[in-house]
């Protein structure tokens, strides 16, 4: 029906080779090459003696790139049950490794979420991915699961909630909210706009209460919430009178007692809120139901953001501030951003060429080789370089999405939703802080940042996805789980 | 595959772009205009480092070197990069001639900030620098500068120093930054502009920790530093080592000049101090202890000290009146022992009596200024002693005292004539001209820099005009010097008015009279004593003697030089400041010395300065308890 089907249904080569995806193994390779090549750059130091040594991080990095790949032929070479098999056991383990770094592991800027061994280093949080993502794939592909029903909700909140609220408790929760992503799977799977409409409503709450003055807020709701009124109702004059009555009101009681402008505007608004459900009640007008809702979460909600705000540590405050723009102290919070928006910037549109970016060789840019390891790419190879990376995961989450679409059964459809949303979240949140619009959160680039921990375990998610995308064509036209 | 399925397919494909292109158009936003960027990134990778000049060099009128740049080193250290095995100390302290301690001192302070370059020790002459090299160590490292050197090491005070400049300068002056070296005092600071050449500057990388990668753009943006300009002084180096060698052991000055330009020939101001003290490792201590002198080596008495006259400032009051027609050469005055006026006496001493001009002068007698004076300011035509004391004044300006002489030297002094005004407020304008006889003989409140009495004495040997005396008579690259010194300033007295006054002075050393000493066999010397009271006490309260002071030229007609003497406390004009100005004179005239033991006698004569003992002494019990 749609053009992405008949691409599936293709005939394709039987061997396994022939049926894995090409284009998710070549963006997947071509990212892994850059994040080496990068990472060389952003460790190489022309004095070395020996530049093979393996005391260097790219050196480091090939090796974990060779483990990365012995695993993804074993994965590939695995039978596809299996994935579904271990699920439940994966999901346990994770959540036993996550209480165990919780107890015995080493903390690190700090977070507790390593393992460490000798010199190298494993955190967990990172397979918890892979376990999460397939436990999810495993629930929702039951024969009974309705998204739509409580029950069935409750359980997929259950497997998400259970291992964020440990990774919370190891002071990561960078890593946690990655966990958030699944909400993509989630929509994609017929989640009810009641749920994650909110969701959304609610972090958009939350920054714009941490910009704008309260009384700025409310005046913007009210009139687009009259507006969307005014659209489903009609009766232009009606509404005029009912937004002019508000801040007359909230501007009389402003005015006779000594309440701010900010109470009288909340005392005017509940007024009318009380007056708008009896004319709700009244008149059964259900489409004025939610608005009226979501109205009053904004009342209670705002004012306690405040409220939780006021109560956090000055660097906490210090941290969101920043994140949201108020603050701009390059020596501070913000000197890592700035430093790396310096980079990008001076990269211009062709860069200053592999190994000759000042901003990185100088190591002016904190972390260049894990977290800001896309300044390195931005300052380099310039916006060609940048525009490379970007489009090749673009490349690569559009086509997990598609594989998922193209297999038939649930299963392998979530699981590669999963690896598609997560993906996604880890490339906007970390492009997005090195280029200043998104907050410091220590998430990694995947596949390019240097640690091994992260890349196997992105290795193994997106190679469990081509596995799961090569059987469709195995049972094509036969059999559907 | 349902409806609502794809639709939701397609809402999160467009999602996914969406957040494509809102990264790329961070991105096209933050590159596509990258200067602001690109000048942040240079700011932070890229360090300016001064190269410092040469500084210039000075020669003296006959082309010898009075001050030359030597190059030197400083001895800098990144601790990082020091080997971690250890290095031949006893080797590296031996090359850097620095004791153990110190060393240690120097690299904890290094240690402190381990990567950046730390200053561990200045002034490493060349040869120790090659040595240094030599061991090579990792992490030391040498930057070029240049110290002064003094061939002679004379002129300290007349040269003044280098010194690196203080917060003040560098908030004050533009292109100096703190670590800049700039001329203190003297020539150096009067010449500051053309010795100090333009500096030039090397471009690096450097890390995040400020430590130096390699030369930026390989070396293609720096800034070669300009070295400063060559100097040639009117000073004629032999005599002024000759004169300081004279003037060892006392205090006061020596200034001659070239009448027919101006030219400084000699400037000692005593006591000096070696040069070379202000320079080096040891610079700090020597200064510090010339601070704590009494006798103030440091301050350039030739051109700061208020001296009185005394009786040299005769021939002024001779010309004066002559010019105002109140003298005539052949006036005679009487003189008995002394000029009595009301109950007091100006005391003279015994001479033949009366005199005309010429031996009033050759014998200094008091008494016959005191007519003079008295005439003069009492001439009824001013209607009144204070207008002719105002008259009296503009004259004496016209010889260059009273006032600065506009000079090339750093800090000159103007001296000090007492005017009318001056008077009204010492005496509550009750005075007359007894009230300021003393004036007649250069007495009282006159006070003159030794600068201004060599002038003096070059204005008489010019018969009536002064070039602007000054020490720099050619700057390389240069055709002239200052336009001010090559205009004549005329007194206002008549050239011919001079005639019977030189002929006094040269009656003074060739016939009879005070000056004998200072005779030289055909070469028609002129001269005037003066012996200056002083008011000041000794320890044991008596009188502390007069200072002794000459002023001449020589020859007689087309005059070579002109000098002043000045030696505080040393008695009779004739006792001490007589011999030193003849042998100056027969050292710049013939240049050889056939009368040794005259030098021998100047040599052995010890001025009391037991007033500059006693105060020495209380001030260093002052700091002791301190």
């Amino acid at each position: 029906m749609i053009s992405d089907y008949n691409i599936s249904s293709r005939q394709r080569n039987n061997s396994l080779f022939g049926r894995v995806d090409k284009v998710a193994l070549f963006s997947y390779i071509a990212i892994v090459f850059l994040g080496l090549m990068f990472i060389t750059s952003a460790s190489y130091d022309a004095d070395t003696e020996n530049i093979f040594a393996f005391s260097h991080n790219y050196m480091k990095q090939v090796m974990w790139i060779c483990i990365s790949w012995v695993i993804a032929t074993v994965v590939l070479l695995l039978d596809r049950r299996i994935f579904h098999m271990f699920s439940v056991p994966a999901y346990i383990l994770g959540v036993i490794l996550l209480l165990a770094v919780l107890l015995f592991g080493r903390e690190v800027n700090g977070a507790k979420a390593w393992f460490e061994f000798g010199s190298i280093r494993i955190q967990p949080v990172e397979f918890v991915k892979i376990a999460v993502a397939l436990m999810m794939a495993r629930v929702m592909s039951d024969y009974s699961f309705n998204i739509k029903r409580l029950v069935d909700l409750v359980k997929v909140a259950a497997v998400i909630l259970l291992p964020f609220s440990i990774i919370v408790l190891q002071n990561d929760t960078g890593s946690g909210l990655v966990l958030g992503a699944f909400i993509f799977v989630f929509f994609r799977e017929g989640l009810s706009k009641y749920i994650y409409f909110p969701v959304i409503f609610t972090a958009f709450l939350f920054i714009v209460s941490l910009i704008f003055n309260p009384v700025v807020i409310f005046t913007v709701l009210i009139v687009i919430f009259t507006l969307y009124s005014l659209l489903h109702h009609g009766a232009f004059q009606g509404h005029v009178v009912f937004i002019s009555s508000i801040f007359l009101v909230a501007l009389l009681i402003a005015l006779i007692t000594p309440l701010s402008g900010y109470a009288a505007l909340m005392i005017a608004c509940s007024i009318a809120v009380v007056l708008l459900l009896f004319f709700v009640v009244k008149t059964h007008t259900m489409t004025l139901l939610w608005p009226i809702v979501m109205f009053i979460y904004a009342m209670i909600f705002v004012p306690t953001c405040d409220l939780l705000f006021s109560k956090l540590e000055p660097h906490q405050q210090n941290r969101i501030h920043t994140f949201v723009g108020l603050v701009d102290d390059p020596r501070g919070v913000g000197y890592n951003v700035k430093q790396s928006e310096i980079a990008i910037g001076s990269g211009g549109l062709f860069g200053k060429g592999w190994l000759e970016g000042t901003q990185n060789r100088y190591d002016f840019v904190p972390e260049k080789h894990t977290d800001f390891i896309f300044s390195v790419v931005g300052e380099e190879w310039g916006f060609m370089g940048a525009l490379l990376v970007v489009s090749l995961y673009i490349t690569l989450i559009l086509r997990l999405m598609r594989m998922g679409e193209r297999i038939k059964e649930p299963f392998g459809r979530v699981y590669c939703y999963s690896v598609a949303a997560m993906l996604l979240l880890h490339v906007c949140v970390n492009i997005g802080m090195t280029i200043g619009l998104m907050p410091v959160m220590g998430i990694p680039l995947p596949l390019m940042s240097y640690g091994g921990s992260s890349l196997v375990a992105f290795t193994l998610l997106i190679m469990i996805a081509i596995r799961l995308d090569a059987s469709t064509s195995e049972s094509d036209g036969r059999m559907g789980i | 595959m349902n409806r609502n399925a794809q639709l939701y397919y397609n809402i999160l494909r467009i999602i996914v772009v969406g957040v494509g292109i809102m990264l790329l158009s961070r991105l096209m936003w933050m590159q596509f205009n990258p200067k602001h960027y690109r000048s942040m990134a240079k700011a932070n990778s890229v360090e300016e480092v001064v190269v410092y000049p040469m500084r210039g060099e000075v020669l003296d009128r006959n082309g010898e070197y009075i001050v030359k740049s030597r190059v030197c080193y400083d001895v800098i250290v990144v601790h990082r990069e020091l080997p971690k095995e250890g290095f031949d100390t006893a080797r590296l302290l031996s090359v850097l001639d620095l004791s153990h301690a110190k060393l240690v001192k120097q690299l904890k302070k290094a240690a402190r900030s381990p990567r950046a370059s730390t200053l561990i020790v200045g002034y490493l002459p060349q040869d120790s620098k090659l040595r240094l090299d030599e061991m090579n160590i990792p992490g030391i490292t040498t930057r070029f500068r240049t110290a002064r050197e003094y061939p002679r090491k004379v002129g300290g005070n007349l040269l003044g120093y280098v010194s690196e400049v203080n917060d003040e300068q560098v908030k004050r002056l533009d292109n100096y930054i703190a670590g800049d070296y700039i001329g203190t005092n003297g020539l150096e600071s009067a010449y500051e502009d053309e010795l100090r050449g333009e500096k030039g500057y090397s471009y690096y990388n450097i890390d995040v920790h400020r430590a130096i990668i390699g030369p930026y753009d390989g070396g293609n943006s720096d800034i070669q530093p300009q070295r400063g300009l060559q100097l040639t002084s009117t000073i004629d180096v032999r005599l002024q080592e000759f004169a300081e060698e004279l003037m060892e052991g006392k205090i006061g000055s020596v200034v001659a000049i070239e009448p027919s330009t101006g030219e400084i020939l000699v400037m000692v101001s005593s006591p000096s101090y070696n040069p070379d003290l202000m320079v080096g490792r040891q610079r700090n201590n020597n200064y510090a202890s010339m601070l704590h002198d009494q006798r103030n080596p440091q301050f350039n008495r030739s051109v700061k000290a208020k001296y009185p006259p005394g009786s040299t400032f005769k021939l002024v009051q001779g010309l004066i009146a002559m010019q105002e027609g109140v003298l005539s050469p052949r006036t005679k005055h009487p003189c008995h022992m002394g000029y009595k006026y009301g109950s007091r006496t100006m005391k003279c001493h015994a001479h033949d009596s009366p005199l005309d001009l010429r031996d009033a002068v050759a014998h200094s007698c008091n008494a016959y200024f005191c007519y003079v004076y008295k005439d003069l300011i009492t001439n009824p035509k001013y209607g009144s002693v204070k207008e002719g004391v105002r008259v009296w004044n503009e004259y004496v300006y016209s010889f260059g005292f009273g006032r600065k002489l506009g000079t090339d030297l750093y800090g000159e002094g103007a001296g000090y004539v007492p005017t009318p005004e001056f008077y009204d407020k010492a005496y509550n304008g009750r005075w007359n001209w007894g009230t300021v006889l003393s004036c007649s003989i250069g007495q009282g409140e006159m006070g003159c820099t030794p600068l201004q009495m060599a002038n003096l004495a070059a204005i008489i040997a010019n018969r009536g005009y002064y070039y602007t005396p000054h020490l720099i008579k050619h700057i390389e690259g240069r055709d002239s010097i200052d336009r001010r010194f090559y205009e004549r300033h005329y007194t206002m007295v008549d050239s011919i008015h001079f005639v019977p006054i030189v002929e006094g002075m040269w009656r003074s050393v060739n016939v009879s009279g005070t000056s004998r000493r200072a005779y030289l066999k055909d070469w028609d010397v002129c001269g005037k004593t003066g012996t200056a009271e002083n008011g000041l006490k000794d320890v044991n309260g008596r009188r502390s003697p007069d200072h002794s002071t000459f002023l001449s030229f020589a020859p007689k007609d087309n005059p070579k030089i002109a000098i002043s003497v000045y030696i505080e406390h040393g008695g009779f004009g004739s006792s001490i400041a007589v011999p030193i100005a003849s042998l100056i004179e027969e050292m710049y005239l013939t240049d050889t010395i056939m009368r040794p033991e005259v030098i021998r006698q100047v040599k052995e004569f010890k001025p009391n300065y037991s007033s500059y003992d006693r105060k020495q002494q209380i001030y260093d019990a002052k700091r002791k308890k301190k």
